[in-house]
């Protein structure tokens, strides 16, 4: 009896599997672990990571780590990815500025024009100008609706900025009605003597003037090019409750407007292309490239600066002289990104049309037999780096219960979208493509405006759910579920993620529905259309319609719904399709590990 | 026939005054009536479930001296949903605006 571990360090998880061989019986499967990649793939920090997952295998079946016979590493795909993203709308120069937001209480309706005028110099007010008071959180709601009360004979207030969240609370104590925006958090900013405009949308409405050019035109008095240089605020205001245009003359917004720019693809028949052109022109050109030597941005230029940001980020981690990485391949999707206004006293945003780019790099061979030499030195056990990471993947993948040759497998990882095909002679074919599970964190967190990525990672992860009441919440596939003991009170009238370690809490105020869509879209432009062009690459004579068995391995194949999507789409060239289920048993997980195993037996004989 | 207001009960118990104004000023903001009832109990579990318990709305807000709880029917006795000792002006309005909110079924504050 001879244990032998494979193992296999990807990104996100160091996996290990561990096996009996005899000459007799073949190989026999008894453990396998999973746990996190400790510091980058392809370095010494992984030795942490490998001996714990080993530890864990043979923990598993009672034996110690003296007693595995021999650790077969895999050669690691030399291949790093990276995203970035890129508006193509350019920046608009505005002189008016404005406050859009959407507080849940408003009070009041309809719209006001009048001179800013704090709260301080409210006995100053002459009596014929009209004013929109602008009120501090200093001031209690009592006082606030005295004052006004007291002076409305003889000045004319028509309307109230309020810090506070109080605004129903003057509104209430008002004898005449006027329309009220609370929560407006920077009112210091709030430039006083200025003319503004604001409203209040009628319950269940939203606002009508502010939303409308010519309604601010008519409200503020803007001649027709002043009526341009506000369309973007009429824009980004459409849907709100409520909102303030402030009128700012002369105002001094300058911005640097870069052009989106041109990239080059310098390959068989080069070609250059400009971004604007849109995502779906830029993967024509990819594809009909050849095989691509460097991809380069035009410099100074929108696009440029992005590829010189994924330059250096690579070269940073494959220790690569930036000038010496060279792109040799990239998936570029249609996205909308929040772009923030010139002019907005609150950082609003209004959502542009841009395009997100996962680009990839191929570096020298990762320093896997100085990984080896470490960890035998650690282990007192033979190590040896056997075979290409996509070989033993492909090798894993046939232990799935249903599988026959020639087969060819996916593997949807953090950085790159892998493919194999293997055919009944052991002739393999492998590629590479850019663009992988990170493209579509990154595609969630700016379409949805996040904050932080993190967040991202966990809406694609996890199905949604709202809470509608401390009994039952909504699935977002529309099923209820009820549950005994209350759901606690912070997760009441929100969306939550439905994680397995319990609800997790969104932060951010977006409909259950619209984050759905958004999800579903970016898993579907980036592993579709990469599914699609990773295939027709291996495929023999370059046609789907040759391949009979498509077999989901890696990480992004445990996902709830991208290998559903997949199979939908492959359904169509008569191709099986499915998550992969490692020895019957493991799942899409453990593939290159168990090929590792199983390469052993075949050399071995 | 005698129709009364759907309205948020608070149960009191000789509350702080302050206290008081603050809770009822979050409950106004939110734009949900409310009805203040002075009881004999000073226990702030058994207001606030009582108050929830007799609210046709549902939601209730207990207050004994500079104790505060918001209670909310079905939620077992004592288990609160939110519950404050000597809360600033700020957990009250908090409070109260989180007793409309449990009405209009919206995400709490």
């Amino acid at each position: 009896m001879k244990l032998i571990a494979g193992v296999d360090i990807g990104n996100s998880t160091t996996e290990v599997c561990i096996g009996d061989v005899s000459p007799e019986t073949g190989v026999h499967f008894l453990a396998s672990a999973s746990v996190a990649t400790t510091g980058t793939k392809g370095t010494l920090a992984n030795i942490h990571g490998i001996k714990s997952a080993l530890q864990q295998a043979v923990g598993k079946i009672g034996r110690g780590l003296h007693d595995i016979f021999l650790v077969r590493m895999n050669e690691a795909a030399p291949v790093i990815g990276d995203t970035a993203m890129e508006t193509l709308t350019e920046t608009v120069i505005t002189d008016s500025s404005m406050i859009g937001h959407n507080p849940s209480t408003p009070a009041g309706a309809g719209q006001a024009v009048g001179e800013l005028l704090s709260f301080e110099k409210l006995e100053q007010a002459g009596p014929d100008t009209p004013y929109i008071l602008v009120v501090s959180d200093k001031y209690p709601y009592e006082q606030v609706a005295a004052a006004v009360n007291r002076i409305s004979g003889r000045c004319k207030i028509e309307g109230i900025i309020l810090q506070a969240d109080e605004a129903v609370l003057v509104y209430n104590r008002l004898e005449k009605k006027i329309p009220i925006i609370d929560e407006v958090k920077l009112i210091d900013r709030v430039p006083e003597g200025q003319l503004a405009a604001i409203e209040v949308a009628l319950p269940g409405q939203s606002i009508r003037m502010l939303s409308n050019p010519y309604g601010i035109a008519t409200l503020l008095d803007f001649d027709a090019e002043e009526t341009k240089n506000v369309t973007p605020i009429a824009k980004s205001l459409i849907g709100n409750r409520s909102a303030v245009v402030i009128k700012t003359p002369n105002g001094n917004i300058k911005e640097n407007v870069l052009p989106a720019g041109e990239i080059t693809l310098e390959a068989e028949n080069s070609i250059k292309i400009n971004l604007d052109e849109g995502a779906e022109r830029i993967m024509e050109a990819v594809s009909g490239a050849g095989e691509i030597r460097d991809i380069i941005g035009q410099d100074n230029t929108n696009v440029g600066n992005m590829f010189h940001r994924i330059r250096q980020g690579m070269s940073s981690v494959s220790q690569v002289h930036h000038e010496e990485v060279r792109i040799t391949d990239i998936l570029a999707v249609d996205t909308l990104a929040p772009v923030k206004i010139a002019g907005a006293l609150a950082g609003e945003t209004c959502m542009e049309k841009a395009v997100g780019v996962a680009a990839m790099v191929k570096t020298q061979q990762l320093p896997m037999q100085q990984i080896a030499g470490k960890l035998r030195e650690e282990l007192g056990t033979e190590v040896v780096v056997a075979g290409v990471e996509a070989v033993m993947a492909s090798l894993g993948a046939m232990t799935t219960p249903g599988t026959k040759l020639p087969l060819a497998i996916l593997d949807m990882g953090g950085g790159s979208t892998d493919a194999a095909a293997l055919d009944e002679a052991g002739q393999i074919r492998l590629t590479h493509q850019a663009g992988a599970g990170e493209l579509v964190s990154m595609l969630i967190q700016t379409e949805l405006g996040l904050a932080d990525r993190h967040t991202a990672e966990q809406i694609k992860k996890y199905p949604l759910a709202k809470v509608e009441s401390l009994f039952h919440m909504r699935m977002e596939n529309g099923q209820m579920t009820f549950v005994d003991s209350s759901i606690d009170p912070r997760f009441y009238g929100r969306v939550v993620l439905l994680s397995e370690n319990g609800l997790i809490r969104l932060e951010e105020n977006i409909p259950m529905e619209k984050i759905v869509q958004v999800r579903r879209e970016a898993k579907r432009k980036v592993f579709v259309t990469n599914a699609f062009r990773a295939l027709k690459k291996v495929a023999p004579d370059k046609n789907l319609k040759n391949i009979s068995n498509v077999v989901l391995v890696g990480g992004s194949a445990e996902d709830f719904e991208i290998p559903e999507m997949l199979m939908e789409e492959f359904a169509n060239y008569r191709i099986v399709c499915g998550r992969g289920n490692i020895r019957g048993c493991e799942g899409p997980r453990n593939a290159v590990a168990t090929g590792l195993v199983m390469s052993y037996v075949g050399e071995w004989k | 026939m005698i129709v009364n207001r759907p309205s948020i009960f608070v149960y009191t118990n000789d509350p702080d005054p302050d206290f008081l104004r603050q809770v009822c000023a979050g409950i106004e903001e939110e734009g949900v009536f409310w009805e203040i009832f002075p009881r004999q109990d000073s226990d702030l579990n058994t207001l606030a479930y009582d108050a929830a318990r007799d609210s046709m709305l549902g939601s209730g807000i207990g207050i004994s001296g500079v104790d505060v709880a918001l209670q909310m029917q079905g939620v077992i006795k004592g288990r609160n949903v939110e519950q404050y000792h000597m809360p600033t002006y700020a957990q009250c309005r908090k409070i109260g605006a989180n007793s409309a909110r449990a009405i209009k079924k919206m995400a709490f504050k």
